[in-house]
């Protein structure tokens, strides 16, 4: 192994080096003779755009893919992992996007959940909770062991997700997204969290696509484009634009949206005193007082979950609400409902709301007009017009699908927005509600979503921009308010607003408004 | 880098894939008929000759091809009653019951004697059913759109009740119970209600007809009007549909109706051109049947067509494969069960190989990436 001699030789330790991986699935080859180590005590930060390949490395490593052909080293012997039992005898540990724990199991026993007990034929689980808790106040990561898990909030029960393979003595942790789901102080923790596993000698590999905290936390970063390495940096001597260049494959903006000053003044949404609670009934909106002009973007920013999605759906009139009053230009919201046309709506949860997997795009695309004339002509739907529709909508909008009559289900993700993007602002409605419109999306499509809704500005709709990105959010939007438990911290003007003030509204610090 | 546009881009199933999902019922019966097979021949008889023997029973004559019809009627009308639940989410396994409460609705017009045309009698005579079977079929609809109740166990609790109901109305002293009979059922009907024979020396009535109507007009109210395009929207997603604006209990209400009120013509049929009287356990599991046919035909009006006649012909068939061949005769009914099982079964496996390929094709796009 010469590699590794060089490496011997400059006294680096490598706790794991890939060699080469490549994975094939039917017809994508995600993985291109990927190599990649991460040292003993170091961050690495795993850098790629969606669809780059890190989920699909990171699953080689935790044993739930095996690769096709390339070498896996831990410690410098070589390893077959064929299982994630296997990876975690190895010193493995991983924390997924989406938790795998038991919801109606307690913290402490999803912890120890798999872990053969001493005598076989008890539960004794006093030793446990103590190493628990000795785990708890060393990483300063307090889950209280004996909640079940479904009442745990999603920041803890990563936490949990992080004791667990703590437990099991993890020396290489794999991070994934961790901090999409937290809130920015709990993110703190997790990062001191993560200085103090590196200062024991232990590593961690860190996947993200915020540049941000990737150049706060890691050592070094390596970035991943279409399948192999582009290279890997120094955090120290990496900069933003570089990232992101090597990321993307080309330079990319960062910079406001130009455009031209807003003329109309007209009030086209007001909602006043909306209260509203979320699926558990639970207040989620607590006297929210919005009014969002035509030919404006008010954007929304804020943690997830602070009462955005609630927001959305009361507007469009998929949520009662259990106070106040949302007029649409004078009218009552709950005309909403009989007459889509009011408010187009690109929903958070694409796949869930905004379409119909198995219908074909053309049938998607009149999914709110299939009942008028010209797709409806004396009671029989005319399939013609419904194509010509699709196709018109297909070439303006830049879908790209090999015709109208394929099912959704078989488009991209970008694809299958730009199908809702399409269909909800080709009637040109008043009021459009964006609510995580560009999530999960390929940087092509984010930006062609983000001209969607400035053209739909531009032609004088009243725009409601709600993302948890908080730089989309201000390259985008006339106006900012910022949303925190249920209520609106504060609002400035999109041109002037300052990250910090943003940042510290986020946090529910209420700051002077900066109007 | 090419590679990943194309996967980016759009993924079709390929030719094999679009051949099978076409042919998928008709492999699941190919192995169900194989799997009953192996079951004839180890009750110790060559299971060639008896699905000959089967094959002749349901088609070596005119006759037998009627008797085939015959029974296929129900089924034709239940089916595709069962089929645009289908289409719209729903399990409306009600059939059975909707099936007694348009006997009773057909038995009570039909029985009395009046002084009209038999073919306005017949007419009658099915509207009390559809109004019957249609009123029945209310509460579990209502149950299930406007209070969120399982349709299933509304639907298959209310078939019971129909039962016992129908048992209730064919005892004396109800004035339809024929007075004195061994056996509690109700009167004749009047030959004015009694539907056309249409062939000498077979009971084929033209309730075959009326299924075969019902399929083709259903199949073009799914394909081509607002009401089956908003249905089929609710069975694809229903979130979405109340998002773009459909009544979703409203639609919910009209499809559970609609099966009932097809239920309700297929018990007519029974009484007025089968049984001619109406008593309890006349339905026998056909709505029950009804069920299996439209999931054998994946919901689509027109396979109910296929899957109802093949039904029927298996029934039909088996009863001259039991005399021919000493098969015994329940395993007509075991050949049934095994065809829809691997029909589900190979639709199953078909699916789950697609979400494979699915799933491997988008797992990396898991991680989000925003830049703005």
């Amino acid at each position: 192994m010469r590699v590794k001699d060089v490496f011997m030789t400059q006294n680096i330790e490598i706790a794991m080096r890939m060699e080469g991986i490549t994975k094939r699935f039917p017809g994508v080859l995600a993985n291109d003779r990927i190599s990649l180590d991460c040292r003993k005590g170091e961050v690495l930060g795993l850098l790629g755009e969606n669809g780059a390949g890190k989920t699909t490395l990171m699953n080689i490593l935790y044993g739930l893919h095996q690769p096709d052909s390339g070498k896996i080293f831990i410690e410098g012997k070589e390893v077959k992992i064929e299982s994630p039992a296997k990876a975690i005898e190895l010193g493995i540990g991983m924390v997924h996007q989406h938790f795998k724990l038991v919801d109606t199991l307690t913290a402490l026993e999803n912890v120890i959940l798999g872990i053969p007990s001493e005598h076989p034929m008890v539960l004794d689980l006093a030793p446990a909770r103590k190493r628990f808790l000795s785990l708890c106040e060393e990483y300063d990561l307090y889950v209280d062991p004996t909640v079940e898990t479904w009442r745990l909030s999603v920041g803890k029960q990563q936490w949990l997700e992080i004791l667990k393979a703590l437990y099991r003595d993890a020396r290489l942790l794999v991070l994934d997204e961790p901090t999409a789901v937290l809130t920015p102080s709990e993110g703190e923790q997790l990062f001191k969290a993560i200085r103090k596993l590196t200062k024991e000698g232990r590593s961690v590999i860190f996947i993200s696509h915020k540049f941000g905290e990737v150049l706060e936390i890691t050592d070094r970063i390596t970035v991943i484009r279409d399948g192999h390495v582009v290279g890997t940096v120094p955090t120290k001597e990496a900069t933003y634009p570089e990232l992101a260049r090597m990321m993307v494959g080309r330079p990319v903006s960062m910079d406001r949206k130009p455009r031209p000053s807003a003329t109309k003044i007209d009030p086209v949404l007001v909602m006043e005193n909306v209260q509203a609670n979320n699926d558990r009934g639970l207040p989620a909106l607590k006297n929210i007082n919005l009014t969002v002009k035509a030919g404006e973007i008010v954007g929304v920013a804020g943690v997830d979950g602070n009462g955005q999605l609630e927001l959305a759906e009361c507007i469009v009139g998929l949520r009662k609400r259990t106070g106040g009053s949302i007029r649409i230009q004078g009218h009552d919201v709950d005309r909403v409902m009989a007459d889509p046309s009011f408010v187009g709506y690109i929903p958070a949860d694409r796949q869930k709301v905004g379409l119909f997997l198995t219908l074909t795009v053309a049938e998607n695309l009149v999914v709110k007009d299939y009942a008028k004339p010209p797709f409806t002509r004396r009671g029989v739907l005319r399939y013609q017009a419904i194509r010509q529709h699709a196709n018109r909508l297909i070439k303006e909008y830049n879908i790209r699908t090999p015709s109208s009559e394929v099912q959704v289900v078989h488009l991209s993700g970008g694809n299958q927005q730009k199908v809702v993007v399409a269909r909800e602002m080709s009637a040109q409605p008043p009021l459009v509600i964006a609510s995580q419109a560009t999530r999960g999306l390929d940087l092509g499509a984010v930006e062609s979503v983000h001209n969607f809704l400035l053209k739909e500005r531009n032609r004088g709709a009243a725009v409601l921009f709600i993302s948890t990105e908080l730089q989309e959010v201000m390259s985008l939007s006339d106006r900012i308010i910022v949303m925190f438990r249920g209520e609106i911290m504060g609002e400035m003007d999109g041109e002037a607003a300052d990250i910090n003030v943003i940042g510290q509204m986020m946090l529910g610090q209420v700051t002077e408004v900066v109007a | 880098m090419n590679n990943k546009k194309q996967r980016g881009y759009v993924s079709l199933p390929g030719i094999g894939d679009l051949a099978l999902s076409g042919l998928r019922p008709l492999i699941g019966i190919l192995l169900g008929l194989i799997a009953g097979a192996g079951l004839i021949a180890l009750s110790g008889v060559n299971p060639l000759s008896a699905y000959v023997a089967m094959l002749k029973g349901a088609f070596g004559s005119p006759q037998a091809f009627a008797n085939v019809l015959v029974r296929a009627s129900p089924l034709l009308i239940g089916g595709v009653g069962v089929a645009i639940g289908i289409k719209a989410g729903l399990w409306n396994v009600g059939i059975e019951g909707y099936m007694y409460a348009g006997a009773i609705g057909a038995g009570m017009v039909g029985i009395a004697a009046l002084p009209v045309a038999p073919i306005v009698h017949i007419i009658l005579s099915f509207l009390a059913a559809i109004a019957f079977a249609v009123v029945w079929g209310l509460g579990p609809a209502y149950m299930k759109a406007y209070r969120g109740v399982n349709e299933v166990v509304a639907t298959i609790m209310m078939n019971y009740v129909a039962i016992f109901f129908t048992s209730w109305m064919v005892h004396e002293p109800q004035p339809m119970a024929e007075p004195g009979s061994f056996f509690p059922m109700s009167r004749m009907i009047a030959p004015t209600a009694k539907l056309p024979i249409l062939m000498k020396g077979t009971s084929l009535h033209p309730g075959f007809i009326i299924g075969l109507i019902a399929c083709v007009v259903l199949y073009f109210v799914l394909r081509y009007t607002p009401f089956g395009f908003r249905t089929r929207m609710l069975g694809v997603n229903p979130v979405g549909s109340r998002y773009a604006g459909v009544n979703v209990r409203q639609q919910m209400l009209f499809v559970l109706l609609i099966g009932a009120l097809m239920g309700g013509v297929s018990g007519a049929v029974e009484i007025l051109g089968l049984k001619q009287r109406v008593y309890m356990d006349f339905v026998a599991g056909v709505g029950y049947e009804s069920v299996a046919v439209a999931l054998l035909a994946g919901g689509n009006p027109l396979g109910v067509i296929a899957s109802a006649l093949f039904f029927s012909a298996l029934k039909a068939g088996g009863a001259t494969m039991s005399i021919q061949t000493g098969v015994g005769g329940p395993m007509t009914v075991v050949i049934e069960a095994l065809c829809v099982i691997f029909v589900i079964g190979v639709g199953y496996s078909e699916r789950k190989r697609l979400e494979r390929l699915d799933v491997a094709e988008k797992e990396d796009k898991e991680v989000e990436y925003d830049v703005a």
